[in-house]
């Protein structure tokens, strides 16, 4: 199946309206995907869209207090971006190698909705909204509502992603801890991202999110409802244990050829108290 | 004189770095075949039935019938064969070839051929094996090679001991990542078949295919390609591309060409022998007096080179340490997995991992300080090895020693450790290498090599060594050119063509500078002496074994080597306290290993060689499941990138060998054995833990915690 | 399908399977050997060309993305003075061995220095991260790097 390059946006709708495509950005996993062997031409499973250099699909922009990023710009521009909050920003210097940044899209990490997608977890944290756009019109959902399990998303046939979408919160304290199989161009074996504001001793926010560690992102909104409110004070080996406990039932890896189980687990409760001690 | 060990620009580097150097990739020829090996779905099965689809035009499917001669490729033992025939001892043996002049096509016909298999019960790990419970894969008992040998009196050594101890090490595979994969190009004209392609060893791939085709030596014709990379992994196993590519054009009369996708090579080709090893140690007044060792190694599904391996790991089972009393026992066992090879130190990493640490432990048990408990058993001249040769230079690792730990400035690191929020160690590691092939190899070898000097008065080398990386094309040239006082642009070394060159034994076991250099320099010395300007004039020198050299390979006594080349490690390490990731800070190497032909080679070979032995030790898993490897993709068998480098501080200390090429003793593989045990013993020493197994991966480290820390509390 | 780009600083025009790897029509289509596929999946870098002057992996890269791009390859950089200097450092460092993964490892060094003339060790080494190399080490490389953008300072700069 021959593959389209679309013009311009509206034709790329069109397109998507009118059969199954694969929408294709960077092509940093679709072409592995979709790869079969040496020099032969990767095969999708529908014909793909090439949308990359769709220039309504690229840029990062400020409407009011929310930023907006265009899901076609390359992670490295994101990486360079003053506005990008340093949580998300430090993941994605982690993310691939400089030749990978430089293509791989933040709306193909998003859409690819693999547990280990690395910019997830700090956009759970950031309660991004994904913004999906068909001709009949624009759709917007929370990340969470996105993304359904591994490698599904909530995507309709006839959209694409258009955009990634968060209000900038405010924020003290920050921990983003990417454990990979080496420390570049390493896919993770989990990763942590969390943000919290501390005013006059009181947590006011706290939010923290987990990759890797279960089918879709980790983020349990009850209880980080238990520690905000806190006085930091009261953030005590009893209450932290606490925490760990209510975090266990939603932390349910898996083994796998980079790492068991047992260490995602206790290595994600070990992140979770490490920030809550830091607070 | 120029100083042979002052650094020249090396002389193949610009058309690497230019991207003009041909690779085997990069040859392409009009009308050429693609290839591609159908292979094996099953871990042990037999074949039933065949079902090829019809062909199109210009396509065909060659297999182990269309073989000539023998199906078996030339080793040690002749149990691989080429294309398997009844039956399938791994998972990816490959079976069938395709070839054709469209990839697409080949492709397509290579997925739709369907093969019919009869499970055989699969041995799928080395415990099994040992037990003998389902049908053998070789012989009568899975074992390739069960050896034997003693020094001394090892049991009078239990008896009188004060303490015996007693531990089990674990090393893991290892794939070779060289950065260039597998692959050959065949032809087939006029009766004659020629192979070009990347290898250590031309001479291996024409012996190979002399037997596969039964023909006569003339008509075939291997030449090495620019090798991006061998380590081991291109000893051995480009034989067999070789041959099926060369079935391939022999079958079409086409030049076919086959080279491996990364995720084959990954997941298909040899890979370093796991081991168990169990070492009981008689300790008595501070001294070990005493050790037996047992090797078990994973040889996987067919003998390869695994006998040798063996051998060499055996011959280092004691390390660098003078012990009275030895035995060691050798077992490379069979299993259904892809058949282990070469690579780099070849059995003797993982021996110097075990004995490093078992001394560590012991030192530790004993309340002594490893450097100090390892230099008191260290071997000096007139020692005899374990197997009873004689060292007879001198050994320099005190010097070695002193000065790695000054570099290091070990000792005032190890005590006051660095607070911070990683966790600090220090390792140390000493070590040897035999140089050269293990035992009789040299002498059975009888290797030669070739000078020609041109009318134009260029001399020509003319060898089977490759130059994959390591140098030779620059250290070579400047041995020739030294003796005999010529611009090093007058020596002329291509990538050898067994047409042309003689058989100078294969690029493999540190032996291209010491014992190949060796002759050259004997050929080179004598052609000064004949040398008229305006003559062709040609000298050829045939290697023989020093005649003070004596060696018993039945018994395994004697002189296992020549020469030894002598090392010594420092690494530090920090760990993450949460994670237990390791983070490799800094490695200091000091190294004997002769007179450099080249300090800036030497200096890559020692970060090179090190950094596979650290990523040996850490990152590099590959783990085996239901008879499959787990990581089958260079994503998920991973190797250290540049950030993942530690910083490396080198220094040499040279004490020359009389028949080396100006004193060059043996250089690859040293420098690869010591990184893995001081990385561990680094480890040990920042988190206060014993450990017994490589790759210490951060999982192991966290239970491994959590039992200390139960413990402690 | 016909994808016109720029290619180290010519126009071209040619027919491809837009879901075809950039790195099959550079090696294919134009012979450009000296890009090199060490893996195919982009883990190794050998492949490494600049796409409107950032590194990309060209087997990562489909051929559609490349239409009204400026691809420059190890052949074309090869004819500049930027490359001159890379050349003679690495020759000096020592930092090549078997070379295989050379040519991509220029193409991320020029794409540094370009952006930054002066690059710490950490920076290097974040720079070449995406290049693997199993036979120096890396240190070498580094060496050449440093050497590199020492030797061409003015040039980095301008």
């Amino acid at each position: 199946m021959e593959g389209v390059i679309p013009k311009t946006l509206n034709e790329a709708l069109s397109l998507m309206a009118s059969k199954n495509y694969i929408p294709v950005a960077g092509g940093t996993d679709l072409m592995v995907r979709y790869k079969r062997w040496k020099n032969l031409t990767p095969s999708f499973p529908a014909a793909p869209l090439f949308i990359a250099n769709l220039p309504e699909l690229r840029g990062i922009y400020r409407e009011d207090d929310e930023l907006i990023i265009k899901a076609a710009t390359p992670l490295s521009d994101i990486e360079g971006h003053s506005d990008i909050p340093v949580v998300l920003k430090e993941a994605v210097r982690l993310m691939a190698s400089p030749g990978i940044r430089n293509i791989g899209t933040i709306g193909g990490n998003v859409g690819n909705a693999s547990p280990a997608g690395d910019t997830l977890p700090p956009l759970y944290v950031l309660d991004a909204n994904v913004v999906l756009l068909s001709e009949k019109g624009k759709r917007t959902l929370r990340i969470y509502e996105f993304i359904k399990g591994p490698g599904k998303n909530d995507r309709r046939e006839d959209e694409i992603i258009y955009e990634i979408r968060f209000k900038v919160p405010e924020y003290t304290h920050y921990f983003y801890r990417k454990v990979g199989t080496r420390k570049a161009n390493a896919l993770s074996k989990l990763s942590f991202a969390g943000i919290a504001k501390v005013e006059n001793g009181i947590i006011e926010d706290f939010r923290i999110s987990l990759g890797a560690v279960a089918p879709f992102p980790v983020r349990v909104i009850e209880i980080e409802r238990k520690v905000v409110g806190k006085k930091t004070e009261e953030i005590d080996g009893q209450f932290i244990d606490s925490i760990k406990k209510d975090y266990e039932p939603y932390i349910r890896p898996i083994d796998d050829q980079r790492s068991t189980a047992y260490y995602r687990k206790k290595t994600s409760l070990r992140l979770i108290e490490s920030f809550l001690r830091a607070l | 004189m120029r100083d042979i060990s002052k650094p020249v620009r090396r002389f193949d580097a610009s058309e690497k770095i230019a991207g003009v150097a041909r690779f085997v990739d990069d040859h392409y020829e009009e009308g050429m075949l693609y290839g591609k090996i159908v292979r094996s779905e099953r871990v042990r099965a037999k074949i039933k039935a065949i079902k090829i689809p019809e062909l199109p035009e210009g396509y065909h499917v060659i297999s182990a019938k269309d073989i000539p001669g023998k199906n078996r490729i030339k080793m040690i033992f002749d149990d691989w064969p080429f294309l398997a025939e009844d039956v399938v001892n791994y998972f990816g043996e490959p079976i069938l070839l395709v070839v054709g002049p469209e990839r697409e096509k080949v492709y397509e016909i290579s997925e739709s051929i369907e093969i019919e298999y009869e499970d055989i019960p699969a041995i799928l790990s080395v415990e099994e094996a040992l037990l003998n419970k389902k049908p053998p894969i070789y012989g009568e008992n899975n074992l390739f090679a069960d050896y034997f040998f003693e020094k001394g009196d090892v049991e009078n050594a239990f008896s009188e001991a004060d303490e015996v101890i007693e531990e089990e090490f674990k090393t893991g595979f290892q794939e070779h990542i060289y950065l260039e994969p597998q692959g050959m190009i065949a032809k087939y004209n006029n009766g004659r078949i020629e192979v070009f392609g990347s290898m250590q060893c031309p001479f291996y791939v024409k012996n190979a295919l002399i037997e596969e085709f039964d023909t006569k030596p003339d008509k075939i014709r291997v030449v090495q390609t620019t090798t991006g990379g061998g380590f081991g992994g291109k000893e051995e196993y480009p034989s067999q591309i070789a041959g099926i590519a060369a079935l391939g054009a022999y079958k079409t009369g086409k030049t076919v060409k086959l080279v491996y996708d990364r995720a084959e090579d990954v997941e298909f080709t040899t890979k370093r022998h796991p081991s168990h090893i169990r070492i009981k140690g008689a300790v008595k007044n501070g001294k070990v007096i005493g050790i037996e060792v047992e090797i078990i190694l994973n040889a996987g599904s067919y003998a390869g080179l695994s006998s040798v391996v063996l051998q060499r790991g055996m011959f280092a089972a004691t390390g660098a340490y003078s012990i009275p009393n030895v035995r060691v026992i050798g077992k490379a066992v069979a299993t259904n997995i892809v058949p282990m090879g070469a690579f780099r130190g070849f059995g003797a990493p993982q021996s110097i991992f075990a004995i490093e640490t078992f001394m560590n432990h012991v030192a530790k048990r004993l309340g002594r300080d490893p450097v100090e408990f390892k230099l008191s058993h260290r071997y000096r001249k007139g020692d005899t090895t374990a197997t009873g040769g004689l060292l007879r230079n001198e050994v320099r690792l005190p010097e070695i020693v002193n000065r790695v730990l000054s570099m290091s400035d070990y000792y005032s690191k190890k005590k006051e450790k660095k607070e911070g929020k990683k966790l600090y160690g220090i390792g140390f590691s000493m070590f040897l290498h035999g140089c050269g092939f293990t035992g009789n190899g040299e002498e059975i070898l009888k290797s030669i090599a070739r000078l020609k000097k041109r009318k134009d008065n260029k001399v020509e080398i003319l060898i089977s060594n490759v130059d994959m990386g390591q140098g030779p094309q620059t250290t070579l040239r400047k041995v020739v050119a030294e003796v005999l006082g010529i611009p090093y642009e007058d020596v002329i070394y291509e990538n050898p063509d067994t047409d042309r060159v003689p058989d100078s034994g294969p690029t493999v076991a540190s032996r291209t500078a010491m014992i190949v250099g060796g002759l050259l320099y004997r050929a080179a010395k004598e052609l000064k002496e004949k040398w008229v300007d305006g003559e062709e004039i040609v000298v050829e020198k045939q290697y023989r074994h020093p005649e003070y050299i004596k060696w018993d390979q039945e018994k395994f006594k004697g002189d296992a080597y020549p020469e030894y080349s002598w090392g010594a490690n420092v690494i530090e390490v920090e760990v993450d306290p949460i994670t237990y990731e390791i983070d490799v800070k800094k490695a200091y190497a000091v190294f004997d290993l002769g007179t450099p032909l080249d300090r800036k080679i030497i200096e890559g070979q020692i970060h090179g060689g090190m950094l596979q032995g650290i990523g040996y030790a850490t990152l590099e898993v590959m783990e085996q499941k239901d008879g499959r490897f787990m990581q089958r993709t260079i994503t998920d068998y991973i190797v250290p990138t540049a950030l993942d480098a530690p910083l490396f501080e080198t220094d040499l200390v040279s004490q020359p060998y009389e028949h080396g090429p100006f004193g060059a003793k043996c250089a690859g593989e040293l420098t690869f054995v010591g990184a893995a045990p001081a990385v561990c013993a680094a480890v040990e020493d920042a988190l206060q833990i014993d450990l017994y197994e490589i790759p210490i991966r951060p999982e192991k480290l966290l239970t491994i915690m959590e039992k200390k820390n139960e413990s402690e509390v | 399908m016909k994808v016109r780009f720029k290619l180290n600083g010519e126009e071209v025009e040619v027919e491809a399977n837009p879901a075809s790897r950039l790195l099959d029509v550079l090696r294919e289509k134009f012979g450009l050997i000296g890009v090199k596929e060490g893996c195919g999946e982009g883990e190794c870098g050998a492949c490494a060309v600049l796409l409107d002057g950032r590194v990309v992996h060209s087997c990562l890269v489909p051929f559609a993305n490349v239409m009204g791009k400026e691809i420059i390859t190890i052949e074309g950089l090869r004819k500049t003075e930027e490359y001159r200097i890379i050349e003679e450092s690495l020759l000096d460092a020592g930092s090549v061995q078997c070379g295989f993964c050379t040519p991509g490892f220029v193409i991320s060094i020029y794409a540094l220095l370009k952006n930054n003339p002066n690059p710490e060790d950490k920076e290097i080494r974040e720079a070449i991260s995406g290049n693997l190399c199993r036979c120096t080490g890396y240190q070498m490389i580094i060496d050449g790097v440093k050497l590199a953008a020492k030797r061409g300072e003015k040039l980095w700069k301008a």
